[in-house]
């Protein structure tokens, strides 16, 4: 990016603002859609992938000929730094700002604390990746889970490892909320099917050499080691595991499912296992996405994309199906959301509007792209 | 694995990574040496080096290749444009800022390094950038020991590295005046030796050191991105005092140590690798309670 | 302050009209209305603005309560902590575990609250009085960064995820728990920090503390207790932290780890140092710079953090001593 294009973001930015600021409660005006990720601070990289996918999303809804019968959607973006008291900040807001609904959530710590502002406010929220089971009994009853919880995707790991013939078990993960409770539940089942943890690990953030780690997992005797984190760093254990000798299982969890992992992991990616929706190469639409997405952000998309696209359209045909721009017509339409297929699968709620489903699949790295597994 | 190569083994692992954590902690150091300043910018240096030596190497790799040699050509690159970036910012920011107090130049230096981060941030876009090479994973196997040759190539570098500085230091005119300037700039300036130029000439020095880590760092594990220096700055600042910092020799010590510490730490019996920073920062704290100037610090009365 | 280089620049000549703005400000006489008319816009402000603004007022408020106490400890005594975010950590998850975990009524578990936090000023502070400046920077670094990880793996502060659902608090059968509500809490605390610092500032305390940041050894000399007198700003500090901690776990509802990183204690420093340490209303406008600052900006998205931080280096570079210093000498 040069300084032009910056110049450019800034003036279209201060624009779409102002442009926001107007009459949004209008009839026939533009739809304004919140947007809520961490696009600054250390997780901006999966904020950024989120703002761009749903970003996606609304652009193509708007070149379809919008909704309710023309109406184009706007979006305002609503940085949170995944820190809790700015995304306070940044959902009130979004909130003051009488947008139609919200699309976004990525850190959970920093999502929980918004929930009650836009409950409040009676603004519908659709959780594209946040998905501790502490967001559930704190949900006034507008918010929606589009992600799976962990359980399910504990369950999966459990089943595969299991499947493999695997006995002794290196867990690690990042320290965050997300990773930490995957590797607790992993841990928890893992132990209750009868077989052994042998190392349960944690590495920080933005550390790069795991080597002492890597050791101490060699140590340990595991067979397998399972990262319930995301690429980045999935990439950078992957590769030291490998370079120093460990023949083992490596499987990682649905944060690092990103074709990204194969950029950094390169050839000690081939014959890594993923837990995953059905999502990327398998559907047409998918495939579609793909290619918009890198055409249109010169990369590839990462692990929350398909998911973050998915709660943008997911709340378009919601209005759609409310007919207007009515807050608890909206939050109706989303319940009654009926198994149809998305580009991550199919989206239904339970009563706590919690994903409906669970169907993890596993896939494996081959060839420098992900591929399902057929055991 | 028995204990005695795994005590091995982490005493190599630990080498490796106290050789980044010291070439970054020298820049610390010497700027503090100079200037009496935690240049907190410092670790962001680091990732801008390591962004300056990956557009190095796309620019020789055509010529060089991707293997040693082309890494070190763009090392030395990255050096030199970061090294001068360091003498940049030192002019606009941290000069004008000499003579007020100590903590507004800290808080000056913290703002530096949100520019850079945020910088780094808008002009990735918050990407990870992949930083491919052509290095093998091959090495030397003694027993259960495994040092990779890329391994032996980053502390044989980083060690020269350091001992070149070592004799500039205190062999050179240059060196010399530096020292100097740290015990009195006043008595400099009236012996007619330029301050400025060799406050400069120490901030190039020290940020083209960050460099050439930021750039082997890459190199060696891969990817890159606008948040590395934060980590790596804490712990090369921690490595600094741990050292005794002004001690340009304290700091290489305060590196390996370090890196040793977090080597071993992740292998504590009894509590899980969750503890490691704990368990690092209270020896740190220890160290400073028993001897408060650091492991080679000159303990100095301080006058007010 | 450690500090081999002048105190404060050379006075500015009266002619400056930011400094004649100043002094105005400063006399005596006119402090009282200006106390006056500042109080009566806190207190009707929610009532002209949207509660996004009550939102980040009170964030603000919040941090004027941290930078107040924070200030106890750079501005007044001297001593550079790097790590003030333990303190509001040591508050909030005190709160939040006795609370929610052993059904402790909100008030009650208050004293605790306070006595665990003036515990971590004695610890964090024991150590550290003889070391150097530079060394205190990493030592309160070094014990910040302890208390964060200790939340992030212990089992009773919920590790990552940390602690939600802490119940509201309410007051003679008042629950508090609108933003309005929490605003005026922030306010009313906002006001006592202010108070208990001017009256601080004034004490003999407030004087020990300045004898011994100009000269430790003459202050010594002259009978000061130079250990007792560091401990008491550390001590002071940390219940001015725990107060903002315990305020802001009821606020959110829900604390985790993340809000207690270096970053955050970085922040609450910047503050100080920008507004002008050891100077109240500077201090307070640092604080209202450094929450409102990035929220004007967001229309910048990704930008905003560079734009903010471009700013505070012009900030710095034109008023190295802060934007509103300290003249007492």
């Amino acid at each position: 990016m040069n300084l032009r294009t910056i110049l450019k973001l800034i003036a279209s930015t201060a624009a779409l603002h102002l442009a926001a600021s107007g009459p949004a409660l209008a009839q026939d005006g533009p739809i304004t859609i919140g947007v809520q990720a961490p696009t600054t601070g250390s997780e901006a990289t999966y904020g950024k992938d989120i703002l761009n996918a749903i970003g996606l999303a609304a652009d193509e809804i708007n070149a379809k000929g919008g909704l309710l019968g023309g109406r184009q959607i706007t979006l305002i973006s609503g940085d949170t730094a995944c820190d809790p008291q700015q995304s306070v900040n940044a959902a009130s807001r979004l909130a003051s700002q009488e947008v139609v609904g919200v699309v976004g959530g990525y850190c959970s710590g920093a999502t929980q604390p918004t929930l009650k502002i836009y409950g409040d406010a009676n603004i519908p929220f659709v959780i594209v990746a946040a998905n501790s089971t502490q967001l559930i009994p704190a949900n006034p009853g507008n918010a929606f889970m589009i992600n799976s919880t962990g359980a399910d995707q504990a369950k999966t790991a459990v089943d595969f490892f299991a499947g493999k013939g695997i006995d002794k078990l290196a867990i690690v993960n990042q320290g965050d909320a997300y990773s930490q409770d995957l590797a607790n539940l992993t841990r928890d089942a893992w132990k209750a099917a009868g077989h052994e943890v042998s190392a349960f690990e944690y590495v920080n953030k933005g550390e790069q050499d795991f080597s002492a780690l890597v050791n101490k997992i060699r140590g340990s005797g595991a067979q397998a080691v399972f990262w319930t984190a995301y690429y980045a760093d999935g990439g950078l254990l992957i590769r030291q595991l490998r370079q120093r000798g460990f023949q083992g299982t490596i499987a990682v969890g649905d944060g690092s499912n990103s074709p990204k992992l194969f950029d950094i992991a390169g050839q000690a990616a081939e014959g890594v296992y993923a837990f995953s929706n059905p999502t990327a190469d398998f559907l047409p639409a998918a495939k579609q996405f793909i290619s918009d997405y890198q055409a249109k952000f010169d990369t590839a998309p990462g692990p929350y994309a398909p998911l973050a696209y998915d709660g943008m359209q997911l709340m378009a045909w919601a209005i759609d199906k409310a007919g207007s721009t009515d807050a608890d017509a909206i939050i109706k339409a989303l319940g009654s959301a009926d198994g149809k297929e998305w580009l991550a699968g199919p989206i239904s709620f339970t009563p706590q509007h919690t994903l409906a489903r669970s169907n993890f699949v596993v896939l494996e790295g081959q060839g420098g792209k992900w591929t399902r597994y057929q055991p | 694995m028995t204990w005695y190569d795994s005590l091995l083994q982490q005493l190599a692992d630990g080498l490796v990574l106290g050789s980044f954590y010291a070439l970054v902690a020298l820049g610390y150091t010497m700027v503090f040496g100079v200037i009496k300043l935690l240049n907190f910018a410092h670790g962001d240096l680091y990732m801008t080096g390591a962004f300056a030596g990956f557009g190095g190497l796309s620019l020789v790799s055509g010529v060089l290749g991707a293997g040693w040699l082309g890494i070190f050509v763009a090392m030395l690159l990255a050096m030199l444009a970061v090294g001068c970036l360091g003498v940049v910012i030192e002019r606009i920011a941290y000069h004008p800022m000499l003579a007020a107090p100590r903590l507004s130049i800290l808080i000056t230096a913290l703002a530096v390094s949100l520019v850079l981060q945020n910088a780094a941030l808008s002009l990735t876009g918050g990407q990870y950038t992949a930083f491919r090479t052509d290095l093998g994973f091959g090495g030397l196997s003694l027993g259960n020991l495994f040092i990779s040759y890329n391994q032996i190539v980053l502390v044989a570098t980083a060690a020269v590295l350091m001992i070149a500085l070592e004799l500039f230091v205190s062999k050179t005119l240059y060196g010399r005046a530096m020292r100097a300037v740290a015990i009195d700039k006043d008595m400099c300036r009236m012996l007619g030796i330029n301050v400025s130029a060799v406050i400069a000439i120490t901030f190039f020095i020290g940020s083209g050191l960050a460099a050439a880590a930021g750039t082997m760092a890459g190199a060696y594990y891969g990817s890159i991105w606008y948040f590395m220096g934060f980590l790596i700055g804490l712990k090369a600042f921690t490595a600094a005092v741990i050292g005794g910092i002004g001690s340009i020799t304290g700091a290489m010590l305060g590196g390996l140590i370090l890196g040793l510490l977090e080597s071993f730490g992740t292998h504590i019996p009894f509590i899980g690798s969750e503890w490691k920073d704990v368990f690092t920062f209270a020896i740190l704290i220890l160290v400073l309670v028993f001897k408060p100037t650091g492991l080679l610090g000159k303990s100095e009365v301080e006058r007010m | 302050m450690a500090n081999p280089t002048p105190e404060a620049p050379q006075e500015r000549p009266r002619g400056n009209p930011a400094q004649r703005l100043y002094a105005a400000f400063d006399s005596p006489g006119r402090r009282r209305a200006l106390h006056l008319v500042l109080l009566a816009i806190l207190i009707v402000t929610p009532w002209l603005s949207s509660q996004y603004v009550t939102v980040i007022l009170t964030n603000a408020l919040l941090y004027v309560v941290l930078c107040l106490g924070l200030n106890v400890v750079v501005g007044y005594a001297g001593l550079l902590d790097l790590g003030y975010a333990a303190f509001f950590a040591v508050g909030a998850y005190t709160i939040g575990i006795l609370t929610q975990q052993f059904g402790f009524n909100f008030w009650a578990a208050i004293p605790f609250a306070l006595l665990a936090a003036a515990l971590a000023g004695v610890i964090i502070g024991g150590p550290t009085l003889r070391l150097r400046s530079d060394y205190l920077a990493i030592v309160t670094l070094g014990f910040g960064e302890i208390v964060r990880f200790t939340a992030r793996n212990l089992e009773i502060t919920g590790g990552a995820s940390g602690l939600s659902h802490i119940p509201e608090p309410s007051l003679f059968g008042w629950y508090i728990d609108s933003s309005i509500d929490f605003y005026y809490v922030f306010a009313v605390l906002a006001v006592l920090a202010y108070i208990a610092s001017q009256r601080l500032f004034d004490s003999r305390l407030g004087r020990a503390w300045l004898y011994v940041r100009h000269d430790e050894d003459a202050a010594e000399a002259m009978g000061i207790n130079r250990v007792a007198v560091k401990l008491a700003a550390y001590v002071i500090g940390a219940i001015f932290g725990a107060v903002g901690g315990i305020f802001f776990s009821v606020n959110l509802g829900a604390i985790s780890p993340e809000s207690f990183s270096f970053q955050q204690s970085v922040l609450i420093l910047m503050a100080v140092v920008l507004g002008g340490m050891g100077k109240i209303p500077g201090v307070i406008l640092g604080a209202f710079i450094v929450v409102l600052g990035p929220e004007l900006l967001r229309e910048f998205d990704t930008l905003r953090l560079l734009i903010f931080a471009v700013l505070l280096l012009l900030i710095m570079l034109f008023r190295p001593s802060g934007i509103w210093p300290e003249k007492r000498s």
